[in-house]
């Protein structure tokens, strides 16, 4: 192998690591918070990606228009789904609340993606692809080629990264989240409103979830019913790189994306799924579920 | 009386298909099939807690095992003598890894446990869809004409392991195991406390759990003739039985069963009679998301909230609270 297709495996590695450390840091971010494992984390990228194929595809908007109706649109669907589906469950003791939300957001996984992939395949096109194409130029940097749509969505993840980064560590908000993760009672003693804190953090990681499916769909086409694959994906980094903790979820989610491109150009991309179960088996053994049930108390 | 009831409901479905026409006893056979998957779902599920959310891979693990023996050509040339054999192995299989993947998995719990098992159904999907010189990958297994199992048959068999599964759930309740396995349930030190070896008692319900599915899933597999990665390792049919126990009321005998009938029923209605454009799954979906919100503690037992007390009451759904004092 030479020096120059290990570098561009490396950074198709780190493209595919970003998005990742994204979307388990906004799903470790609830778990840690509300004690909601949202199973519908992936489904909501795949709408997301669903989303801005139309806008862009069909109704051939610009892509930083498309970006925004999406990002308003999730906001919107994160408040509602919170309120509807989530708040319910908010009276129960926490290991309910947990076991509850997993039965609960399985249910709308499994409902949205069939709902999502009959009617597309009646309305839009027989084999529904999402895949959202920007005619992006290629771009070399130093030798190296990677191609413009996964520079883009390279770029999306760090800005997100760090914009997370920043709400979290330098907003009131951002305290109120992780004073509830680590201490719920603490945190309702010096008059934080645990049921607030919990609708604004569902709120953005929907909202976070919906723009991460459609920077995927830059790089990578999705199909509708990957949401499950991504949840896995999202719950792997997350156990592997701590619950709440976004250092840990940046190393983990680059991680993974190495590994994952490095087998699929070893194995062949059919085997790449094994990769991220085998870290999930790894991470929850050695955590004994800790990683999870920590915060559960 | 209830015995009578029993006898005379289990006769009249024995008799069933002389009276149904074709659609209707498949109709029968797929609740069948569900209620096997359901009970044995819930032994784990609901009698020990553990969201169990890969019941579909004893399923895949019997049906797969007994299509590869019918391949040897001895096991083949015994004709149904040898179709038995290698359905019995199958669920001998599924029973065996269960005994055996319940050493890492039962290091897990709650949330943790639903995603290792889930994960672990994704894996076997894997495997099976890339190892195609063994499993035929993509394009499935077929099974010869002469193993193949009419209706009739898997009917009675599969008639025979609802309500030899049934049977075993109501056993497992009243005996010695049962009581430790909701001590269990209900709080693992206080299980401890009193002597109980928690990870026996959890292995040997796993293992009782996955038998009478791994053998469902070959006798399945030998009536459609034909098995690939969706069809007895699908997600679907991984999630079913949890939606089934959910809806009926898990943790109680007849709750699976409940469960069970209705999905068939509202499954059958809409396909059939209603007709609606709306895929299943989307409806089971709903189902799921509703009895979860709403109710719990399943149907019976939320319609019956009045009546249903005591004993039964407080099996009829896990009450996970002593743990968090720990």
């Amino acid at each position: 192998m030479t020096l120059q297709l290990m570098t561009e495996l490396l950074a198709g590695g780190a493209v595919l690591g970003g998005l990742y450390a994204l979307m388990a840091f906004a799903f470790s971010l609830v778990l840690a918070t509300t004690h909601v494992l949202n199973v519908a984390h992936g489904t909501f990228m795949v709408l997301g990606a669903a989303l801005s194929t139309l806008l862009v595809r069909e109704a051939h908007l610009p892509f930083v228009v498309s970006v925004a109706l999406v990002f308003g649109t999730f906001l919107l669907a994160g408040w509602a789904f919170e309120e509807g589906l989530i708040r319910p469950l908010q009276g129960r003791p926490p290991v309910q609340v947990l076991v509850g939300s997993i039965l609960v957001t399985f249910g709308v996984a499994i409902t949205a993606e069939a709902l999502l992939g009959y009617y597309w395949a009646r309305a839009v096109e027989p084999q529904p692809i999402f895949a959202v194409e920007l005619g992006l130029p290629s771009l070399r940097v130093g030798g190296v080629a990677i191609s413009g749509p996964r520079a883009l969505a390279l770029v999306f993840s760090v800005v997100a990264v760090a914009v997370l980064h920043v709400l979290l560590t330098r907003t009131r908000l951002g305290q109120q989240a992780r004073a509830v993760a680590q201490n719920r009672v603490g945190a309702l003693v010096i008059g934080i409103q645990p049921s607030r804190v919990a609708r604004t953090v569902l709120t953005v990681s929907v909202a976070a979830a919906g723009l991460a499916g459609t920077f995927y769909a830059v790089a990578v086409p999705l199909n509708p019913y990957e949401g499950l694959r991504l949840t896995m994906v999202a719950f792997t980094v997350a156990a592997a790189g701590g619950i709440g903790n976004l250092p840990g979820a940046l190393w983990a989610g680059v991680g993974l994306g190495i590994a994952e491109v490095l087998t699929g150009y070893w194995a062949g991309a059919v085997w790449s799924p094994v990769t991220y179960l085998l870290v999930l088996f790894g991470a929850l053994l050695a955590r004994r579920g800790e990683a999870v049930r920590g915060l559960v108390r | 009386m209830r015995w009578a009831g029993l006898a005379v409901l289990l006769v009249v479905l024995v008799l069933a298909p002389r009276w149904l026409g074709r659609d209707l006893t498949t109709a029968l056979l797929f609740t069948f099939l569900l209620v096997v998957l359901a009970c044995n779902y819930d032994l784990v599920g609901g009698y020990l807690g553990l969201y169990n959310l890969g019941q579909a891979s004893f399923f895949g693990l019997g049906a797969y095992t007994t299509f590869l023996l019918l391949r040897v050509p001895g096991l083949s040339s015994l004709g149904s003598g040898g179709a038995a054999l290698a359905v019995l192995a199958g669920g001998l299989v599924a029973a065996g890894s269960a005994a055996l993947v319940a050493y890492p998995l039962l290091r897990l719990r709650e949330a943790s446990f639903a995603v290792g098992s889930f994960g672990l159904l994704l894996f076997l999907r894997v495997l099976v869809d890339n190892l195609p010189g063994v499993t035929g990958g993509s394009h499935g297994l077929y099974v010869a004409a002469g193993h193949y199992l009419s209706l009739g048959t898997a009917y009675g068999l599969l008639l025979a392991l609802a309500a030899g599964s049934v049977a075993l759930n109501w056993l497992v309740e009243r005996s010695r195991m049962g009581l430790a396995m909701l001590a269990i349930r209900e709080s693992e030190a206080a299980a401890a406390a009193v002597g109980i070896n928690r990870f026996r008692v959890q292995q040997m319900a796993f293992v009782l759990g996955a038998l009478p599915t791994g053998l469902a899933g070959g006798v399945f597999g030998l009536h459609t003739g034909y098995i690939d990665v969706s069809v007895v390792l699908g997600i679907e049919r991984s999630l079913l039985p949890v939606i089934a126990a959910m809806l009926g009321g898990t943790g109680s005998l007849w709750g699976p069963v409940v469960g069970s009938v209705m999905l068939r029923a509202i499954d059958v209605g809409l396909k059939n009679y209603l007709q609606l454009p709306v895929p299943s799954p989307a409806v089971y979906g709903l189902v799921l998301t509703l009895i979860a919100l709403r109710m719990p503690r399943g149907i019976v037992a939320h319609l019956g909230r009045g009546r249903v007390q005591g004993r039964e009451a407080a099996r009829a759904a896990p009450v996970v609270q002593a743990e968090e004092v720990s």
